[in-house]
């Protein structure tokens, strides 16, 4: 536990360091730039917590799978499918609940999909992943721009109907989005569900060593579905509150949707795939997100400097498995 | 000057000590010519295989010298070795299974030569040609057999044109009519001056093949002899080695059956049948044992026995009751424990001991709804760790434990469920001697209260110290079971090495 932190927190150190020189090597005033990145970054606590709370999600869509030993890129794909299908069922039902659960079981059947055809097939997840994430995107742009556009505001598809979205809780100056209080709730339980319950275990076990859960008894395929149907629901979770808590619409350039699975990879990474560093990870990351955006716009600092930050992060964060694989080489 | 006694290749001293501390090797000297076929007899864990692969390039020695063709050497790989002449033909051919024949040959020289994909099927054919034999250049590998898969490994190692080749076990996965085939190949390439290293423990197949064969026993060199001057019964005492064995078992007064086993049939991951039919029974507080040379198929028939692999044919009887289509986690409800050979599929080394100590009762640790009662878990993690002496705490990690306490974890977590049949499998391979003692004691402490256990081991003296009845496994068939006093080392090593005499 005290080295995941250390390993952790180092990285981000050392990340912002090379970020720091490669500013400085750019002629920009990097005090500047960073003070203005992590003051932004916090200064609208709402708008914080509605930026992690799709990270939170997508997050945990790539680390489910990851304890099993299975690469899931396709929380992408997951996460369109989820707030498409949560943006119909809203539109024609007008109730918030069904409309969350579709999104989750949208999500989770397709990477229920990728599952089968990595266990009964034995294609790799990572290759049906990518090709699902294009194909459900470019699908998701023509049904926008072709049928399901506003005929109003036509930029966008028609709206979730007020009845249906998720509203703020206000205490005292702050407002909490609901969808915030929903994701971390949910991350809660999927650490419960990992650490503290059979599924989980036996998750946890087929993932570290496929033999071993053999030897056990339990089945390694079974635990790679069920693994992957959860993370999928995850992301399409993400996708849902999303649209029901904060868009409530999807544009036509799908920019709101667009990059948050890949995101959760970053996020999953940093939390080390446990749903309580997560939380942590994707808040953190979603300040950076925010923070790299206000920088653009105060100091012309290019839009890629956080994503190169949170890249350099994810880099720095693999060093020491890649220490251990050669370590273990030899 | 005679072309026949010429040293090709001499290794000098050669020992090898592996990064965590395990001695392979201890100052071996060995030595193969022109035009001859040299035996390199020995037990799984001799050293055979270390050896040649020091020879090969592939792994550095401790210390010791090599010698080729006159020259000292010292390869800096697989690929160097392969330049000056040194090939091997491995257990697992090394050949692509989606790739034709010939592509196979281009890829394998290519890596170390400059060639034309022309020039390596003119090669072939020559080889080919020379060798009266053929393989279908065009087809792909997987569609071929075994055998001919075989052949095809020999050729592409032919088409460099080595000096010396070596065969690790390459009948281990033939046919006895493609060992006939092998035999004469491996004759017309002595005729060419070429020289074979021959690595086996089947005594027969030194006898039949080798000119000259040396024995080595754990890392270390017993010695070589021209293989016309010693006989079967000879190889086998200097291949086991000897030893009195202290007899420490109480005498047994095995009860009623519990286990029956019927002319089991079951296939390897390859789906070659690993075991042919075996057929026992197993009686209450009595240990049987199972001894042999590793890859005979004891593998294969532990997790059979445990429900971790199909059975083809055959029933396998748990208190009189039909167990064969169980699966494993069934099984040992029904009272069945299996403890593997291997620490790294028993335990989950990246968990801690209390995650460690509930894998194979996993429900007797749940409470509503799938939940883990982990203080229950504990209590169990902190009985083992009090009844069978670990050095460690519930928390621990298992891989930062010694290899002693990962096995007393292991048999301690199988056999604190009380198991009416316990089948264990090289229980101290690589254990230090306190340890082994406690583990072996442990058994028979466990036998004395009316259980019954499956012994599987290639410790002979571990066998002759545990076992009351012993069972002898070669290639997948039990050729002899006999109460232990009617049996000799001796017979023991020649039923193991494959002579049933």
């Amino acid at each position: 536990m005290r080295r995941i932190i250390l390993e952790v927190s180092l990285s981000i150190i050392m990340s912002f360091f090379i970020g720091y020189i490669m500013l400085i090597l750019m002629g920009y005033d990097a005090n500047i730039v960073f003070s203005i990145v992590i003051r932004e970054g916090l200064s609208n606590p709402t708008y914080l917590m509605i930026r992690s709370t799709p990270l939170i999600l997508t997050a945990l869509a790539f680390s489910i799978p990851s304890l099993v030993g299975v690469f899931n890129i396709g929380g992408e794909g997951q996460f369109y499918l989820g707030a498409l299908a949560s943006l119909l069922i809203a539109y024609v039902t007008g109730n918030p609940l069904l409309s969350m659960l579709i999104g989750m079981a949208a999500g989770g059947l397709l990477s229920a999909l990728i599952a089968l055809i990595k266990v009964k097939r034995g294609v790799n997840e990572v290759v049906t992943s990518i090709m699902f994430n294009w194909m459900i995107y470019f699908s998701l742009l023509y049904l926008i721009s072709t049928y399901l556009f506003d005929p109003l505001m036509p930029y966008q598809s028609v709206s979730v109907p007020k009845a249906a979205r998720i509203d703020y809780l206000r205490i005292q100056s702050l407002s909490i989005p609901i969808i915030f209080p929903i994701a971390v709730l949910t991350s809660l339980a999927m650490y419960f569900l990992i650490y503290h319950s059979a599924l989980g275990y036996r998750m946890r076990v087929v993932g570290i060593s496929p033999r071993t859960a053999r030897y056990a008894g339990f089945n390694p395929e079974s635990s790679i579905i069920v693994s992957m149907i959860i993370g999928g629901a995850m992301s399409g979770l993400g996708g849902s509150l999303l649209i029901l808590g904060h868009t409530h619409a999807i544009d036509s350039t799908m920019s709101g949707l667009y990059g948050m699975g890949f995101a959760g990879i970053g996020a999953g990474l940093l939390g080390r795939n446990n749903p309580i560093g997560i939380i942590l990870s994707s808040i953190f990351l979603s300040m950076l997100l925010i923070g790299g955006e206000a920088a653009e716009l105060r100091a012309r600092v290019p839009t890629e400097l956080a994503d190169a930050l949170i890249g350099m992060i994810v880099i720095v964060l693999s060093v020491p498995y890649l220490v251990r694989i050669l370590r273990v080489r030899r | 000057m005679e072309v026949l006694s010429l040293k090709l290749v001499e290794m000098r001293g050669i020992t090898k000590v592996y990064p965590d501390g395990v001695v392979a090797l201890r100052g071996v000297d060995f030595e193969a010519s022109e035009g001859e076929i040299h035996g390199l007899l020995g037990e799984n864990g001799a050293g055979k295989t270390t050896l040649m692969r020091i020879l090969y390039g592939e792994i550095k020695q401790t210390s010791g010298e090599i010698i080729f063709s006159g020259r000292a050497v010292s390869f800096k790989g697989p690929w160097d070795s392969m330049r000056s002449g040194i090939s091997m033909v491995y257990q697992r051919f090394s050949l692509v299974p989606t790739m034709s024949v010939l592509e196979n040959f281009y890829l394998y020289l290519s890596s170390f030569q400059r060639v034309g994909i022309e020039e390596v099927k003119r090669r072939a054919e020559d080889v080919m040609e020379r060798l009266k034999f053929r393989v279908p250049l065009e087809a792909n590998v997987e569609d071929l057999p075994v055998g001919v898969q075989q052949r095809v490994e020999i050729i592409k190692v032919l088409l460099s044109r080595p000096k010396l080749i070596i065969f690790d076990e390459p009948t281990s996965v033939l046919t006895p009519i493609e060992s006939r085939e092998l035999f004469r190949i491996l004759k017309e390439l002595r005729e060419e001056g070429i020289a074979i290293i021959f690595i086996t423990h089947k005594l027969r197949e030194v006898k039949e093949i080798t000119d000259r064969v040396t024995i080595l026993r754990k890392g270390e060199r017993v010695g070589t002899y021209e293989t016309p001057s010693v006989s079967e019964e000879e190889l086998a005492i200097m291949m086991v080695g000897r030893g009195i064995v202290p007899a420490k078992r109480s005498v047994s007064s095995p009860g009623g059956e519990v286990m029956r086993v019927e002319d089991l049939w079951v296939r390897d991951d390859r789906g070659l049948h690993a075991v042919k039919g075996v057929s026992f029974e197993l009686h209450e507080g009595e240990i049987f044992g199972i001894a042999g040379v590793q890859g005979n198929g004891q593998l294969e028939l532990a997790e059979a026995l445990a429900g971790m692999r199909r059975v083809e044919r055959g029933r396998i009887l748990l208190d009189g009751r039909d167990i064969t289509d169980l699966p494993a986690e069934a099984r040992y409800r029904e009272g069945l424990a299996y403890i593997p050979d291997s620490r790294a599929v028993g335990l989950v080394l990246e968990m801690n001991l209390m995650e460690n100590s509930i894998l194979t009762s996993l429900r007797s640790f749940l409470g509503r709804g799938g939940r883990i009662i982990w203080p229950r878990a504990s209590g169990r993690a902190g009985e083992i760790i009090e009844r069978f002496n670990i050095v460690g705490s519930v928390r621990s990690q298992v891989k930062y434990l010694s290899g002693g306490n990962q096995q007393r974890l292991l048999v301690g977590r199988e056999i604190i469920k009380a198991p009416k049949v316990l089948i264990v499998s090289e229980p101290t391979q690589g254990l230090d001697v306190a340890a082994t003692e406690f583990i072996r004691s442990t058994l028979l402490k466990f036998r004395e209260e009316g259980r019954s256990i499956i012994l599987i081991s290639s410790d002979l003296d571990e066998i002759f110290e545990l076992c009351d009845r012993i069972a002898v496994i070669y290639e997948g068939k039990f050729v002899g079971i006999e109460r232990s006093e009617n049996l000799t080392l001796e017979r023991l090593g020649l039923l193991m090495g494959g002579v049933n005499a």
